[in-house]
């Protein structure tokens, strides 16, 4: 059977038709192809890792009561400091921006224990070989009434959360 | 050919497609999704929106260290409401998680605040289940081999007839035992009922928990939570041999409520405890002494008798007899554990004194007993001691082949063999009545002495009470026909000295000592104690020479006998055929009497 379509086959072919073979050619290449194609895309996809084993980006930290206006607090599990004033709140990283220490609230704002870096009240670089200002963080109420910070969202330093 | 290459090609394809979509379209997407959608429409204020707002389904996770080693709690990726008091109605998996008293939950001001708060706790600290899974039989711990499935849940391939058991939240109760370990805590009274049950059925005495009891006849069950899942629990309780066809573990008359109570106490034994480090655990143990023996003298393991009923006397004796589940094991009247010898006609067999003994150390009495001692008060003891004293009434059996079946086939066998029912749980094992070599070497006068007085430190008891003499001949008569098949032959007399011609002092001790290493350690064992490295090919198995109560029982004639000339229908040889003289032999007997002296001093 075969020796048979081998030698009807180039006939087929010179009369510029779908023959049998240029069919199975395409239906071949297509799926080889296509699934390399999909194959790519995944991996570009799938490069970046669903979940880590870090704390969690989103927290909460409790309920709004428990940070009286004028509270200034570092969270130094979570690198965050929570500020109350009035009933506006944010939540500002309490990672050096320079190499990582864990700044400290101090009288004028922050200052890195490491290098020396001073920043103000709201993060910004004040002095020291900090190259930019302490990131913000978005603040929100969840749905129990506690406040929860989203680490995995930086928002533009001044935007506060009103409790 | 290209017809395959393109199928083939086809097929690639397909399955590239549907790894794709199975890795990029997730069950959980649905619900989180499901779930923002749900919330905008619910939110009533801008900041409630602007929570939500922003978004997207991603996997979250709850990453926990306080409790044993880290738990990565992914649950509210699906369970995403789980602290959203708006979705307290809605279906799972978007449900909220519901607030109660129980837990430790308070109504402040008409809201609830949780005590366990999620983050700090995760889930499957309570829960059990797979923290990391992502899909629901994963997650929920339904694969086989995942040990510690969501408590009190119901879709796993368990015995269909144990299934419906073993579903619903009191399960629980078992994992908050992990941090509230104290007796009386309130909000796990099945755990409470359980280590009740544990101790007021004797569990205890065969079973070790560390810190609760000291039982060595079972397994250990410090970590049994751990190692099982509770329809394992569930199985072994209410049919133990379903597990361990070796099992002898008696069967307790218990009611479902009773055996749900002890599975989750079982199941909150898993050997961790996150209240206290294990360095608090071993101050603590030290501070009490012996775990166990603590608790036995401290009388915690006895609840107090009711009011109104008498704490002494037959009435009392009675009642913990049947309390304390001794049937589980012995037989009395109609009811037969199946395990241990007959309890009814106890008070025609043994004295109260014995009895005491016994209650209060059974190996004192009988060497290799498996009887646990239980650590009752001596209370107790008289009184059940009193009761079993009272049970004089004889068996109303006449005839010899009656009386054999009634009371002796239980440990004998029916056929005489020795293989009774609960043959396998004495030590020694009783003696085969069809071997010829042996019933017809000894004399029937030592037969009837063994009837009438028992066999001491052995199970055998004395049935000269329960017996006339008359039925003991006719019973051994009986034997030698239906067993023994073989008419009785007069003995062969041997000359062989009343009492131990040498005397004992340490040296023929030392020589006596030096013999039975070379001689005798094969079977009897280094240590006298009848479990040489050839004791279990045996049957009967060699003696236990330790047996302080048997060795004193015997003359100083029946060892010459039995070292000079054997015991025959059993493995002992006659060792004048190996050499030994009847001085050397002097010297093993006074290595063998002075296992007593020894303990005397």
């Amino acid at each position: 059977m075969t020796m048979k379509k081998r030698n009807e086959a180039p006939a087929e072919q010179t009369e510029g038709q779908l023959t049998r073979r240029r069919l199975l050619t395409w239906l071949s290449s297509v799926g080889i192809f296509g699934s390399a194609l999909i194959s790519l895309v995944a991996n570009a996809f799938f490069i970046k890792p669903r979940a880590t084993y870090g704390q969690p980006n989103r927290f909460s930290i409790g309920k709004p009561e428990e940070f009286p206006a004028g509270t200034r607090q570092a969270l130094d599990g979570q690198r965050v400091c929570v500020i109350r004033e009035g009933e506006r709140v944010c939540a500002i990283s309490t990672t050096c921006t320079h190499l990582g220490c864990i700044v400290a609230p101090s009288e004028t704002g922050f200052a890195c224990p490491c290098h020396g870096s001073r920043f103000d009240q709201d993060g910004n670089v004040t002095g020291g070989p900090a190259p930019k200002a302490l990131a913000w963080y978005k603040v929100s109420l969840a749905p129990n009434g506690e406040l929860e910070i989203d680490k995995g969202v930086e928002v533009k330093s001044g935007t506060y959360f009103n409790v | 050919m290209r017809l395959a290459l393109a199928t083939a090609s086809f097929v690639i394809l397909i399955v590239h497609g549907i790894i794709f979509y199975d890795q990029f379209f997730h069950e959980w997407e649905s619900y989180q999704t499901s779930y923002y959608q749900q919330a905008l429409s619910l939110a009533k204020t801008d900041a409630e929106r602007a929570a939500v707002e922003g978004r997207s389904p991603k996997i979250e996770q709850i990453i926990v260290t306080s409790f044993g080693e880290t738990r990565v709690d992914r649950c509210s990726t699906c369970h995403i409401g789980i602290d959203d008091p708006r979705f307290k109605d809605s279906g799972h998996p978007l449900r909220s998680h519901p607030f109660s008293e129980e837990l430790g939950d308070k109504l402040v001001d008409g809201k609830w605040v949780r005590r366990h708060k999620f983050n700090d706790f995760g889930c499957t600290v309570c829960h059990d289940g797979q923290g990391r899974g992502l899909g629901g039989k994963y997650a929920h711990g339904q694969d086989h081999f995942w040990p510690d499935p969501l408590l009190g849940s119901k879709l796993i391939d368990w015995r269909a007839d144990y299934k419906p058991k073993l579903v619903g939240k009191e399960y629980m109760q078992a994992n908050c035992t992990l941090c509230h370990t104290e007796d009386g805590f309130g909000s796990t009274p099945l755990v409470a009922q359980g280590r009740r049950l544990f101790f007021g059925k004797n569990c205890y005495g065969c079973h070790k928990i560390d810190g609760l009891s000291n039982g060595a006849l079972g397994p250990e069950l410090s970590e049994v939570g751990k190692k099982f899942k509770i329809d394992y629990i569930w199985e072994s309780i209410v049919d133990p041999r379903a597990n361990s066809a070796a099992s002898f573990m008696p069967k307790f008359n218990l009611t479902d409520d009773e055996v749900k109570a002890l599975t989750i106490f079982l199941k909150s034994r898993r050997g961790m405890n996150f209240s206290e480090t294990s360095l608090d655990r071993y101050k603590a143990t030290l501070a009490k002494g012996e775990p166990g023996q603590a608790l036995i003298h401290g009388g915690v393991l006895t609840s107090p008798p009711e009011t109104g009923t008498p704490t002494a006397g037959v009435a009392y004796g009675e009642r913990l007899v049947y309390d304390k589940s001794c049937m589980a094991c012995h037989k009395l009247g109609k009811f037969d554990g199946g395990i241990a010898p007959d309890l009814s006609f106890e008070g025609l067999m043994r004295d109260e004194d014995w009895m005491m003994g016994h209650f209060r150390s059974p190996r004192s009495k009988i060497s290799d007993s498996i009887m646990p001692a239980f650590g009752f008060t001596d209370n107790e003891y008289q009184a059940m001691t009193t009761y079993l004293a009272s049970l004089k009434t004889p068996p109303l059996v006449t005839n010899p082949a009656e009386i054999y079946n009634s009371l002796c086939s239980r440990c004998h066998g029916e056929k005489g063999d020795g293989h009774g029912q609960i043959a396998v749980y004495l030590d020694p094992y009783p003696r085969d009545l069809t071997k010829v070599g042996f019933m017809n070497s000894k004399s029937l006068e030592r037969f009837v002495t063994s009837i009438r007085n028992g066999v001491h430190g052995t199970s055998m008891p004395a049935w000269g009470k329960v017996l006339r003499d008359d039925q003991i001949h006719a019973v051994l008569d009986h034997i030698q026909t239906t067993f023994v098949k073989e008419p009785r032959r007069p003995i062969r007399e041997r000359k062989l000295p009343e009492i131990n011609p040498i005397a004992s002092s340490s040296e023929s001790v030392n020589r006596g000592e030096g013999l039975f290493l070379q001689r005798c350690t094969g079977c009897h064992g280094r240590k006298a104690d009848g479990k040489g490295p050839n004791s279990l090919d045996m049957l009967p198995r060699p003696r236990n020479l330790r047996n302080r109560d048997f060795l004193n029982s015997v003359t100083d004639r029946r060892l010459f006998e039995s070292l000079l000339y054997g015991v025959q229908g059993t493995a002992m040889p006659s060792w004048i055929d190996y050499g030994l003289t009847e001085k050397e032999i002097g010297d093993l007997v006074n290595y063998l009497r002075s296992f007593d002296k020894g303990h005397k001093q």
